[in-house]
């Protein structure tokens, strides 16, 4: 009898499961609660779960996550495991979806301001009006703007666009309308320095792809790895994988505080802020001199002897380079001198530590260097970036197996309209050719793109003129760009009109609230940042219909230019809405059909994602070859490495950076490097803001959720469990350095700068730099809802000065030094 | 009902202000307490699951329940072991054993989380292994012993078989109520603060102590603090001048004392020295300015007993009385919370010491207990004649 | 009759706390109350100063010291070795609190450390102490086994995820979360630790792949002194020289 029950159940469950395995994302009692026996499934009382595909969307990594609702309730979020990124996990932010969707302070629907007055004192007033009321109003308001001629004083701004069907159509939307201003994108005030270092030396400006799965070594710069470096879920699969693997992958961690990464790590170096570039040049040295450098990749002297003899010069033309550009040029201008003692003192590591990290890196294969904003974020980001960069050249890790390379781009399929069929006259005109009111690419900052910071303080200056109208897509820059508060200046007499759900700070000072849904109501595509290079994008499939009166940004965008008159109207009237896009998209797939089958927008939606391996490219033992539909077998010439993956004007990899030397004049102005050395990845000391005597260093802890996580209370009992902050984040100070202040463990404290004063509550933290505080940036919100409202500690956006990298225009978050007493 | 009219003495005013206060205690005791649980529920006290789970109620708890197994000690005297000089406190006793019991088991229902759902579940799903079970069982039942026992005596038998026989089983089920109450606290292995099998031993002493210090004290009380308005054989009790040496209620009192304090040092000073994990506690009970308040209290109250010059003086008994009801009531309370004071595994999530202090309504709980009591001794004190004493 | 256990590899856990979250949405846990705790604290320091953690579940003791404590045997052993507590027999006395060596029991009713308090936001009916938008779907409530919005004044603690766990299979060795069939049955914590620090298995079964990590890994149980015999193993490394933990006598 027992055994007979036990096949009969098993039978039960395996045709269940394998009916939910195969369309587990079509509703009607799969996934689930069919795995239930079946007396409790009909129990549920008919509603069974469903299971929809949907993407993470608290940080960039774009997780796919199967969202699990009953009778139209959402009630779980597990990883996909047909997402690659995902694989069924997830990090501790993915589950707390449910709270964005059901946050008790979201708004309703569309509103108005009534209180002219803006200030954080002010309530904005606002009465809900409708939809049309809200387009037409916007509408009207462009529409004058442009019938003036003075269109370039729209500006849109956005923190995390997901694709072509949100921040995909700003593009069009300032060609049709006549704004250079569409958009200005959130980059500056998050990792642009690692992608600068990148297009300086290997002619990419973009993140890396990288392939964990097959490296040997990890030579981490900063990058929190286990807590915020991207993609988080798919890094910690990586880790697990990294460490039991054999030969077990082995990692030193860089980094001026004590994580969970630099405590996972096998070595972890404390090292001095904004001097990660003296030890990656010391690494450099260790590995030129002891002949550990890679020489199928980068070449070898001419006639085999290794004459990189510490602070000694060797001659140009006696090495004969492969892949890289410039390398005698730089030992003899930076590296032979950069020996290590010279970098312990300025990093204040060990020089044994350092020469021992070195021969790790040489000696191992594949190894790769990587990095993030820490080292990134200071006034000598990018050249720090460079340095670390160029380890990869000297260890060969270019475009090699578990080494990193780029990320290719998704098939999609066009537009059924074009942009440029409906260009009036006007939208033609050279007038419209304005500089951005963030001055990039201007002589200002003529090597950036983009400059968010910057916008406020220009607007103020009426340089180059003052906005009228901004439009805000998820991005709060009152709260986060540094020097906050001129923000708050800067929009009391701009329209502001704020699209985030949640009633964050900028959207206290808007005149039009128009809330998008949340990513769980959304249909909206993305494709992936650089993961692991081969093509990929997923699809959020709404799981319920929108809970309140909200829309999806695209459709404001669309609606929107609909109201405008003229061909942009016709334009907006032909694309209809963002379904309409996405389905143009997945056009793409019918030719190029998904290894997981996905080959129209149905099956995507069912999928959730589409993605099509391998990557296209490999170096192996100095050449590089492509594959040819089985196997990397198609050798590549220099002129095709060139056009596909080292894009520098050498198209090697450049130790001698031709980027830079274009820019020389501007680059000895800002940074006084001499022009003969511009080129060169090298060490120069920081910049240091603030005026105080301790480095303030404000990272983001894996609960951070790009900021959006302070108004859910599991997140902020999480917030920095390291440091048991359950209500609060704690300022981490060494014992020395506060008991020299009278600073008492738990006391509370005050940060000071040149910008002014935040309140925090300190403690004691062994672990941590005497030279270097620690406050993760997420609490001191005035608005954002009631659990984020006045939750201390104070805003490091207030002391953090408008600073940046001249050269990849990365606002400098982590330059700025403070002096600290009891409160 | 009165063949014992001989010790009849009225009760004096101030057993009715007692009675009225403990009234207007327990009125606004309770309407504290039901006001704020009522809106937060246990939210209101300042107990944590990461912190001290049992708090002041706790502990609070403990000091009546052990005060009432000590009353019980004290009739006993004179009801189970024929030593007829403690007869004119032994009615008393039992009524305070009894309200004493009340008023413990009162408070711990406030800070039970389904007091009532125990009533039904307790007896249909006995859990056997649970020293908390057999306290509860063990009370009960001294509970029911007291209660015959005061019929019995309200009846004006003091002396018949049966009535020794109650007598005599109040007196084991309180020894064995304090005892397994011990062990509820003694068998946690995992809490070094508490564990041991001579634990039981220590609440059967500061039991008797607490006992002999409240029979002192309400001796006092009921006769308005005027000794001369009491019975002889109660003064000779009180001023040790009986024939016999234990029927001294100060030669007693000292003894007790005087083995309480070197078992609290004994304790203490184990717990200082061993470097065992979870003995951290001493240190903190140690560094409390709670612990040196009892400490003083113990030992002034000592001194006072001894002392041959303050023994038998009436403002000594009673201030020593006081002193050693406070310090037991801190030591409850240092005994209770320090088992839960080191965090079961270190980290950045809690202090070193765990930390905790009575919320609002948790000390209403106190007054609650105390008050309680008051109103149910002056009850009895007016309605019940407690210093009858049988004819000799 | 299973024995079911959790093995976690320290070497393994990168202290994400996904664990906690994943727990906390599954079971509906209130903020800053973690039936799955990660707790972390520092040694040493700089510039040797490191960090430290430990992920905690209810380690489901053989021996379970709660169990022998609960007065209404309302925390019981069940026969495929959970330990789980009946909220309609909780009195809320709070002796299984006292008596667990590893702090992994909840009362409900405490002052919320994170306010305003969500269980005066989503007010719960009478019935459930609070009343989460996201929380599960109704008809998985069962007091009996402790599943479901914790009512007021009782305890609670993790369940191994009992209501998935016990749908699973009779005979199931190990509940491997990759295997899509055997997803829906894993503990939610098991499920998506991102680095697979976790594993759920059969302890009685010595094929299961638990069973022979903690054979091959030299699996170790929390303060095996207590006596209590956890059904959750950590891994610390492979060396066969170990500093002895369990004492196989009577009573360990």
């Amino acid at each position: 009898m027992k055994l007979l029950e036990n096949m009969i159940t098993r039978r039960r469950f395996l045709q269940a499961s394998g009916a939910a395995a195969g369309t587990a994302a079509v509703s009607g009692g799969l996934g689930y609660a069919t795995l239930a026996p079946m007396s409790e499934a009909q129990a549920q009382g008919g509603g069974g779960t469903t299971i929809t595909k949907n993407i993470c969307g608290q940080c960039p990594a774009r997780c796919g996550i199967d969202v699990y609702t009953t009778n139209g309730r959402v009630h779980a979020i597990y990883g996909d495991p047909g997402n690659p990124i995902a694989n069924g996990k997830l990090c501790p932010k993915g589950h707390l979806g449910t709270y964005f969707l059901y946050d008790a302070d979201r708004f309703k629907g569309p509103m108005k301001r009534t209180n002219p007055k803006k200030g954080r004192n002010e309530d904005p007033k606002f009465v809900p009006i409708s939809w049309d009321e809200a387009f037409d109003t916007v509408a009207k308001r462009l529409q004058t703007l442009r019938d003036k001629g003075e269109s370039h004083r729209l500006a849109h701004f956005y923190g995390r666009g997901w694709g072509p069907s949100d921040a995909g159509l700003y593009g069009d939307f300032g060609k049709l309308y006549g704004t250079p201003n569409s958009a200005i994108g959130h980059a500056s005030l998050c990792a642009e320095g690692s992608k600068r270092a990148k297009q300086a030396t290997d002619g990419n400006n973009s993140y890396n792809a990288y392939d964990y799965h097959n490296t040997n070594y990890i030579l981490n710069f900063g990058a929190g790895f286990l807590e915020a470096f991207r993609p988080y879920n798919y890094l910690m699969q990586a880790w697990g994988h990294m460490r039991t693997k054999s030969p077990k992958t082995r990692i030193t961690s860089i980094d001026v505080r004590m994580s969970t990464t630099m405590a996972a790590s096998d070595r972890a170096l404390m090292i001095k802020p904004a001097t990660d570039a003296a030890l990656a040049l010391a690494v450099a040295h260790v590995m030129l001199v002891e002949g550990l450098w890679d020489k199928e990749f980068v070449g070898d002297f001419k006639d085999g002897l290794n004459l990189f003899k510490s602070g000694q010069d060797v001659p140009e033309n006696s090495f004969a380079e492969r892949w890289t550009h410039g390398i005698a040029g730089w030992w003899n201008a930076v590296v032979k001198n950069a020996t290590p003692k010279w970098a312990a003192e300025i990093t204040t590591l060990a020089e044994a530590d350092i020469v021992a990290v070195a021969r790790e890196f040489g000696t191992t294969r594949p190894a790769m260097a990587i990095m993030e904003r820490g080292p990134t974020a200071h006034t000598n980001g990018t050249y720090a970036g460079m340095c670390i960069h160029s380890l990869n050249a000297l260890a060969g890790t270019m475009f090699a197996k578990g080494g990193m390379f780029y990320q290719m781009g998704v098939p999609y399929g066009g537009l059924p309209v074009k942009s440029e069929d409906f260009m009036d006259d006007y939208a033609k005109s050279p007038d419209r050719k304005k500089p951005r009111i963030d001055l990039a690419g201007s002589a200002d900052w003529p090597m950036t793109g983009t400059m968010m910071q910057e916008c406020a303080k220009n607007h103020l200056a009426g340089k180059p003129y003052k906005l009228d109208t901004a439009m805000f897509f998820y991005t709060n820059p009152i709260f986060t760009a540094p020097d906050a508060k001129v923000w708050e200046e800067a929009l009391k007499d701009v329209f502001v009109i704020d699209t985030s759900p949640f009633p964050g700070e900028t959207a206290m000072y808007a005149d039009i609230v128009m809330p998008e849904h949340t990513y769980l109501e959304r249909l909206q595509d993305s494709p992936t940042y650089p993961f692991e290079g081969w093509p990929m994008t997923a699809l959020r499939v709404p799981a319920i219909k929108p809970l309140y009166d909200t829309k999806h940004f695209g459709d404001m965008i669309i609606e929107i230019g609909k109201r405008m008159q003229g061909p942009m109207g016709d334009y907006y009237k032909a694309l209809g809405n963002t379904e309409n896009v996405i389905r143009a998209r997945a056009k793409g797939f019918e030719a190029n059909p998904g290894d997981n089958g996905v080959k129209d927008f149905e099956t995507w939606k069912e999928k959730g994602v589409w993605y099509r391996k391998p990557y296209h490219w490999r170096q192996h033992r100095g050449e590089f070859y492509e594959w040819d539909g089985s196997d990397y077998r198609k050798k590549m010439t220099a002129d095709d490495v060139k056009a596909k993956l080292l894009k520098t004007p050498s198209g090697k990899f450049e130790f001698k950076s031709g980027f830079l030397e274009k820019h020389a004049e501007y680059i000895q102005r800002t940074l006084g490097v001499a022009p003969d050395r511009v080129g060169f990845p090298q060490y120069i000391p920081a910049k240091h803001t603030g005026g105080g005597d301790l480095h303030l260093v404000t990272p983001k802890t894996a609960m951070h959720a790009e900021g959006r996580g302070a108004n859910l209370p599991h997140a902020i009992a999480l917030a920095q469990p390291s440091m048991g902050g359950k209500t609060t984040v704690y300022l981490e100070i060494h014992p020395e350095t506060a008991k020299k202040r009278g600073i008492k463990n738990n006391g509370r404290v005050r940060l000071k700068a040149k910008l002014g004063t935040i309140e925090a509550i300190a403690r004691y933290s062994p672990a941590t730099r005497p030279d270097t505080l620690i406050l993760p940036q997420e609490h001191g919100h005035w608005a954002q809802g009631r659990w984020a409202k006045d939750r201390r500690p104070g805003n490091t956006s207030d002391i953090c000065d408008n600073v940046s990298d001249p050269i990849s225009g990365l606002a400098c978050y982590y330059t700025g030094k403070v002096t600290i007493e009891a409160a | 009902m009165s063949n014992n009219a001989s010790t009849m003495t009225p009760p004096s005013g101030l057993v009715n202000t007692v009675a009225l206060a403990g009234i207007a205690g327990v009125v606004v005791s309770l309407a504290l307490v039901f006001m704020n649980m009522a809106g937060q529920g246990h939210a209101s006290f300042n107990t944590t699951s990461d912190g001290v789970v049992w708090g002041l109620p706790v502990s609070t708890y403990l000091f009546f329940v052990v005060m009432s197994t000590g009353l019980t000690f004290v009739s006993a005297f004179g009801m189970v072991f024929g030593i007829r000089e403690f007869y004119p406190v032994a009615k008393r006793c039992v009524w305070l054993a009894l309200a004493t019991l009340i008023a413990g088991f009162t408070v711990l229902a406030f800070e039970l989380g389904h007091p009532f759902r125990m009533l039904w579940a307790l007896p249909t799903s006995f859990q056997i292994y649970s020293p908390m079970n057999w306290m509860g069982v063990l009370y009960g039942a001294e509970l029911l012993f007291i209660v015959w026992k005061l019929q019995k005596l309200e009846a004006g038998d003091w002396e018949s078989g049966v009535s020794k026989k109650l007598g005599m089983a109040s007196f084991i089920a309180a020894i064995l109520a304090v005892a397994m109450l011990g062990s509820v606290f003694g068998m946690m292995a995992m809490r070094p603060y508490w564990f041991g099998g001579m634990i039981p031993m220590y609440f059967l002493l500061t039991a008797l102590l607490c006992g002999v210090a409240l029979t002192m004290l309400t001796s006092y009380v009921a006769y308005g603090f005027d000794r001369d308005r009491m019975p002889g054989a109660l003064q000779d009790l009180l001023k040790g001048t009986t024939s016999t040496l234990y029927a001294s209620l100060p030669v007693v009192f000292s003894t007790v004392i005087g083995i309480t304090l070197v078992a609290l040092t004994l304790r203490t000073a184990t717990g200082l020295w061993s470097h065992q994990d979870g003995f951290e506690a001493f240190n903190w009970m140690v560094g409390t300015p709670w612990f040196l308040l009892q400490a003083i209290a113990l030992l002034v109250a000592f001194f006072l007993m001894v002392n041959p010059g303050t023994r038998a003086g009436q403002g000594a008994q009673v201030g020593a009385a006081l002193l050693v009801l406070v310090a037991m009531f801190i030591g409850s309370y240092l005994f209770v919370v320090g088992g839960q004071v080191v965090p079961v595994f270190k980290g950045v999530w809690v202090a070193d010491f765990v930390e905790y202090a009575p919320s609002l309504t948790e000390w209403m709980l106190v007054v609650l207990g105390v008050s309680l009591c008051l109103a149910l001794y002056g009850f009895g004190e007016k309605k019940l004649n407690l210093g009858a004493a049988p004819d000799k | 009759m299973a024995k079911w256990g959790m093995v976690i590899d320290l070497d393994k856990c990168t202290g994400c706390t996904a664990c906690t979250t994943s727990c906390g949405m599954e079971n509906n846990r209130l903020p800053g109350e973690n039936w799955q705790d990660v707790l972390f604290y520092q040694e040493g320091e700089f510039p040797s100063g490191t960090l430290k953690w430990f992920p905690r579940p209810c380690m489901h003791c053989e021996n379970a010291s709660c169990v022998e404590v609960c007065p209404t045997r309302a925390t019981y052993k069940d026969a495929d070795g959970f330990v789980l507590i009946d909220w309609n027999k909780c009195i809320g006395c709070k002796y299984c609190m006292i008596a667990c060596p590893y702090g992994v029991r909840f009362y409900t009713d405490e002052k919320a450390p994170i306010q305003p308090d969500v269980k005066q936001v989503f007010k719960g009916d009478g019935q459930r102490s609070w009343n989460p938008p996201w929380r599960a779907p109704d008809s998985r409530d069962d007091w009996k086994h402790g599943v479901g919005i914790q009512p007021n004044g009782v305890v609670s603690k993790c369940t191994f995820c009992y209501h998935r766990v016990s749908k699973a299979p009779k005979g199931t060795p190990d509940l491997n979360p990759a295997n899509p069939a055997l997803r829906e049955f894993t503990p939610a914590c098991v499920v998506t630790c991102a680095p697979t620090a976790r594993y759920f298995g059969d302890l009685s079964n010595p094929n299961s792949e638990v069973s022979k990590m903690i054979a091959n890994q030299r699996g170790v149980r929390l303060r095996d002194h207590t006596g209590n015999k956890p059904q959750v193993y950590y891994l610390t490394g492979g060396a066969g020289g170990a500093v002895p933990t369990d004492r196989r006598g009577k009573k360990a």
